[in-house]
């Protein structure tokens, strides 16, 4: 088991930073990912934590030692590709022994471990076989076996779901938990798709433009972003824009332009002054059908669009200017042009500064 | 071990990133993978070239001549006309002295007031009292003009007996070399792109009927045997060869055609050079995009608009890249020139005076000294050379040729022709392309044949001229070195080949595109400039009695020569397999532990060893076909004569053009094996010489 940690770490192509003074420690036998919107970096992040890549400043550490400038080759973490890289020359067998014949283990031993690497990733009696011979998901496999069978310091794993179709990614998904939890190896894994890094991790580091926004555990990113990005990137959210005025502790209120009360909880780390333009991120399940008798976080409008999405109802609300998705109870039906009142609980209103919103507005997933 | 802690207080040294660059990338496996191609690029290509090209100056300062005065001589630039460009002959005056006696030896004629007057074979013209007299064989007696100076004996057909005029071709001869020699590879460039792009288009952009046999005609004319294919150009335009028969016997006019010296190299050389513009535009063509043209199309451009500001300039790339290697092909040709006796040629000076040099033994004089005129010609060649491949060098680069291969990304945008194009394809195109690949063919019947002097070869079919290569020593021994040399030349190519294209498709390094450029450069460099290079490096007294010493053992130097001209194809390939090879494959090997040069050969080779071996099958062919620095240095040491050399040697020597034919079998035989093996075996793309 391995701690990994990156300091200030650096990567440009060009006029591009890709990786932009990363800083993050990743604990011993840890799940954590790298998530984020494509071209944020990550890739480049886990590439430089392979030593496929250089930083071109800061420096990666392997417990306490500085792998800065170590090669892939001198650093024992193995990695599994996006497209799974499995040598079209070599049978399963052969594939999965690679990395063992280079530690120059007797023929004997090496047979055995490829056996209870192939037999932990379900691929028993499938030695002789080739790659091309293989479905996306027995690729996917035995990328794994040969990853693991090297009992590597770090696992690292480039978006190896990406490629096989929904059904199979779920049960890959489940099945790669498992393994990292029974052999208690620390992985690191990147990917775009936020639901894969909320079930998988430990922890996760939203990454945007080569930074990263947020580290923390799936609850505490989901619950407590950290920032605007954060907030829209992860999980679905709607927004609210507002004008703060009441402002008392880590509580606010802000009024829209229709004249709506909205009190929620200043975001961690951000402060608001009466007056401030500012913006309340509301999660669309966060809406209520019926709401108290309160003078506030309460909002009136017309249904544009109603759809029957099974667990729920989705609302698309309009009132005056704004637009605000709302996931609410599916047994209660509406119509388009029909008024609605939905009530949000006060700690469920996340209000940040509106500075910088109008780059990441175009991002939000409503 | 570093002291990091954690915390703030850390502090991070930033260093340089390209310092962490050269530290990270250039590990002893990546170094020597550098350091081969480059030192092997430098000590054969680079340093040889560089010896050619200050060579002008060092023979101001060692022969204390002004280089000046060798390049501004009349016979390198001189602009008098040598030759009329074309001659007619109807007949042969013979001059008559009043008084004498004559006895015709075969029909003539005089002329007498505009009146012609008939004179059989046999006839005396005699004077009697200052006044001519013709007697007749049958003693008939008139009296002739009493200003008769001369009898007109006229030319006959050698097939019909007939009197017939003699067209005899020259072209354009000046008197400067320099001259012909940019004149003529003027010439054939423009004809070969204006027919090449007419192929390229036909092929590209039309189907018809029997156009996979079209194109497999189409490429017969890049089957390379030297000398042979030239003297069977020379033999189909002869005053007594086919052509001259078909218009002559068979069309029966009054004409016989000869085709010779300028002309016939310039001949030679378009039926040769064409179809590598026709295959580099063809590939360039074959990349556009056919939304470009559509869209043109949308906008109301058609026809000859529509190619002239569409289809033209999208494939220019494949057009200037052929263009100007035939421009370079035909200014360092040596084939064409020798077989037609075209001395007036600034390649066959250089030749001429290295292989004097050569064969007249190691003497005093030796390196620049012996040849300084060829020094200083090969530099003006090599200057001219590397001026042009500057000019299109993105265009022939490996990153270039990998995309141009690439291809296949949309459905071509190809019409099925009507009634009026078949005809016109079949009409023009067909006999085109039949008399385009008329040397090879001609080759085959050539090599088959007992002799061919006269309009067609006799004694076909025989094998008799392979039998006599295969029981004398002098014939098949050269046949046995080239295998050897080719050989040896391909282990080089593979080492140099292998280890250029890795670096230039996988280390990322400013200055990495200097090497792309050196492995690429000498498809476009002329070989008589590297047999220059290589005479003046490998002829100097110090290396006397090493095996680099080109009098003794000419052997070294043109295993090395073929390894260095033929590079590119092995390079180009390994290169374009290298670029399909996802880079994830040896990154997975090295991130389980293996080091470069172990992933090298579990991994890397493995996957792309089609690629090397098709394209050290290419360089094996070209290396056996190789011409200019076989003849140049290859004449050195009678024990060591490549095959092209000894082709040279049966052509000028002893006239056995049969024999030469037969090697040219040889050389087509080993060339169709490959492309067979390369296409059908192997599964790869033939490049063909150029493309």
């Amino acid at each position: 088991m391995t701690e990994v940690r990156l300091v200030e770490v650096t990567k440009r192509f060009g006029e591009v930073v890709a990786v932009d003074h990363v800083s993050v420690t990743i604990k011993h036998g840890e799940f954590f990912t790298f998530l984020g919107p494509s071209g944020c970096g990550k890739t480049t992040t886990l590439r430089i934590i392979a030593g496929l890549e250089f930083p071109d400043e800061g420096s990666v550490f392997f417990d306490e030692e500085d792998v800065t400038m170590k090669r892939a080759y001198e650093r024992k973490a193995a990695m599994v590709f996006q497209n799974y890289a499995l040598w079209p020359h070599m049978s399963v067998f052969d594939n999965v022994a690679y990395g063992l014949k280079l530690k120059k283990l007797p023929p004997e031993e090496i047979k055995k471990k490829v056996e209870w690497a192939l037999e932990l990733v379900g691929l028993k009696g499938m030695e002789d076989r080739y790659p091309t011979q293989l479905s996306g998901g027995q690729q996917q496999r035995v990328a794994l076996a040969r990853a693991i069978v090297v009992e590597p310091r770090v696992l690292l794993l480039d978006e190896p779901l990406s490629n096989l179709d929904a059904k199979l990614r779920l049960k890959m998904r489940e099945e790669l938990k498992t393994l990292q939890m029974k052999l208690g190896i620390t992985a690191i894994y990147v990917t775009h798709d936020q639901e894969e890094a909320m079930s998988l991790s430990d922890r996760i580091a939203v990454m945007n433009a080569g930074k990263i926004m947020q580290v923390g555990t799936p609850k505490e990113v989901y619950e407590s972003p950290r920032n605007l990005f954060v907030a829209t990137f992860i999980g679905k959210s709607t927004a609210v824009m507002g004008k703060a005025d009441e402002i008392a502790g880590d509580r606010a209120t802000i009024t829209t332009p229709d004249g709506f009360k909205l009190r929620g909880r200043v975001a961690v780390g951000y402060k608001l002054s009466r007056g401030e333009e500012a913006v309340a991120i509301i999660r669309p399940e966060d809406f209520e059908l019926e709401p108290p008798r309160v003078d506030h976080n309460v909002i009136e409008g017309v249904i544009e669009i109603s759809m029957f999405l099974g667990p729920y109802n989705r609302l698309k609300v309009r009132t005056g200017k704004q637009v605000i998705s709302a996931y609410v109870d599916p047994d209660i039906s509406f119509k388009q042009g029909d008024r609605v009142k939905l009530y949000i609980p006060v700690d469920d209103v996340i209000l940040f500064p509106a500075k910088g919103w109008e780059y990441i507005a175009y991002e939000a997933v409503a | 071990m570093s002291e990091y802690k954690g915390g703030k207080s850390h502090k991070i040294k930033k260093k340089s990133s390209l310092s962490r660059r050269l530290r990270f990338t250039l590990d002893p496996f990546t170094i020597t993978m550098i350091i081969i191609p480059v030192l092997l690029f430098t000590l054969f290509l680079v340093i040889p070239l560089g010896y050619v090209l200050i060579s002008p100056a060092l023979v101001a300062v060692q022969a204390g001549y002004s280089p000046i005065s060798a390049v501004t001589s009349s016979d390198i630039i001189g602009t008098n006309l040598l030759v009329d460009p074309i001659t007619v002959t109807t007949g042969q005056k013979i001059g008559l002295f009043p008084g004498m006696k004559y006895t015709l030896p075969s029909d003539g004629y005089i002329l007498a007031n505009g009146q012609r007057i008939n004179l059989v074979k046999g006839t005396v013209i005699e004077w009697e009292d200052g006044t001519p007299y013709a007697v007749f064989p049958n003693g008939t007696r008139i009296e002739l003009p009493q200003d008769l100076r001369s009898v007109t004996i006229p030319y006959r057909s050698p097939f019909t007996g007939e009197e017939a005029a003699l067209i005899t071709i020259h072209g354009i001869k000046f008197e400067g070399a320099l001259l012909n020699s940019l004149i003529v590879a003027a010439t054939v460039t423009a004809i070969a792109v204006i027919l090449g792009l007419l192929v390229g288009f036909v092929f590209a952009r039309y189907n018809f009927y029997g156009k996979t046999f079209f194109r497999i005609l189409a490429i017969i004319p890049l089957l390379m045997v030297p000398f042979a294919n030239a003297i069977v150009v020379r033999r189909l335009f002869a005053q007594d060869g086919p052509i001259s028969y078909f218009v002559n016997a068979v069309l029966g006019l009054p004409y016989l055609i000869d085709v010779t010296g300028i002309a016939g190299v310039v001949l030679t050389q378009v039926i040769t050079f064409f179809p590598i513009v026709y295959l580099n535009v063809f590939s360039s063509m074959m990349l556009i995009d056919p939304t470009l043209e559509e869209q043109a199309e949308n906008l109301g451009a058609r026809g000859f608009k529509l190619f002239r500001t569409v289809t033209l300039p999208l494939s220019l790339p494949g057009l200037l890249s052929g263009a100007a290697i035939v421009f370079i092909f035909s200014l360092e040709d040596l084939g064409g020139p020798i077989v037609f006796q075209e001395h007036n040629l600034l390649s066959y000076k250089i030749f001429e005076k290295i292989s004097n040099a050569i064969k007249g033994g190691a003497s005093a004089e030796a390196g620049l000294l012996a040849i300084p005129d060829a020094a200083i010609y090969s530099a003006i060649i090599l200057a001219i050379a590397l001026t042009v491949f500057v000019s299109i060098k993105k265009y022939l680069s490996l990153r270039q040729y990998a995309m141009m291969t690439k291809g296949g990304r949309w459905t071509p945008r190809a019409r099925m022709l009507g009634l009026k194009g078949h005809l016109i394809v079949y009409l023009l195109l067909l006999p085109f392309l039949l008399f385009a690949a008329a040397p090879q063919i001609g080759v085959l019947i050539l090599g088959f044949s007992h002799r061919w002097v006269g309009p067609s070869p006799e004694g076909f079919p025989t094998a008799e001229n392979f039998a006599k290569i295969a029981t004398d020593p002098a014939l098949y021994k050269g046949v046995i070195n080239s295998l050897v040399y080719s050989f040896s030349a391909v282990l080089i190519i593979i080492l140099l080949g292998f280890t250029a294209a890795y670096v230039v498709a996988r280390v990322k390094l400013p200055g990495i595109g200097v090497l792309d450029v050196l492995a690429t450069s000498p498809l476009a460099i002329p070989g008589i400039a590297i047999a220059t290079g290589y005479f003046l490096m490998f002829s100097q007294p110090f290396l006397r009695g090493t095996p680099l010493y080109i009098y003794v053992n000419p052997a070294v130097a043109l295993v090395i020569s073929y390894a260095v001209r033929r590079s590119p194809f092995t390079t180009r390939a390994i290169y374009a397999g290298l670029l399909q090879t996802h880079p994830t494959y040896e990154e997975a090997a090295m991130n389980l532990g293996a080091s470069k040069s172990r992933t090298l050969f579990t991994i890397l080779l493995p996957l792309i060893g089609i690629s090397v071996l098709s394209g050290a099958l290419i360089s094996f062919v070209y290396s056996m076909s190789e011409t200019s620095t076989s003849i140049t240095i290859g004449l050195a040491n009678e024990d060591q004569r490549p095959l092209v050399a000894v082709m040279y040697d049966q052509f000028t020597k002893v006239e056995a053009y049969q024999i030469v034919g037969a090697m040219g079998v040889i050389l087509i035989a080993i060339q169709l094996t490959s492309i067979v093996i390369i296409t059908m075996v192997l599964k790869q793309r033939y490049a063909f010489i150029g493309v």
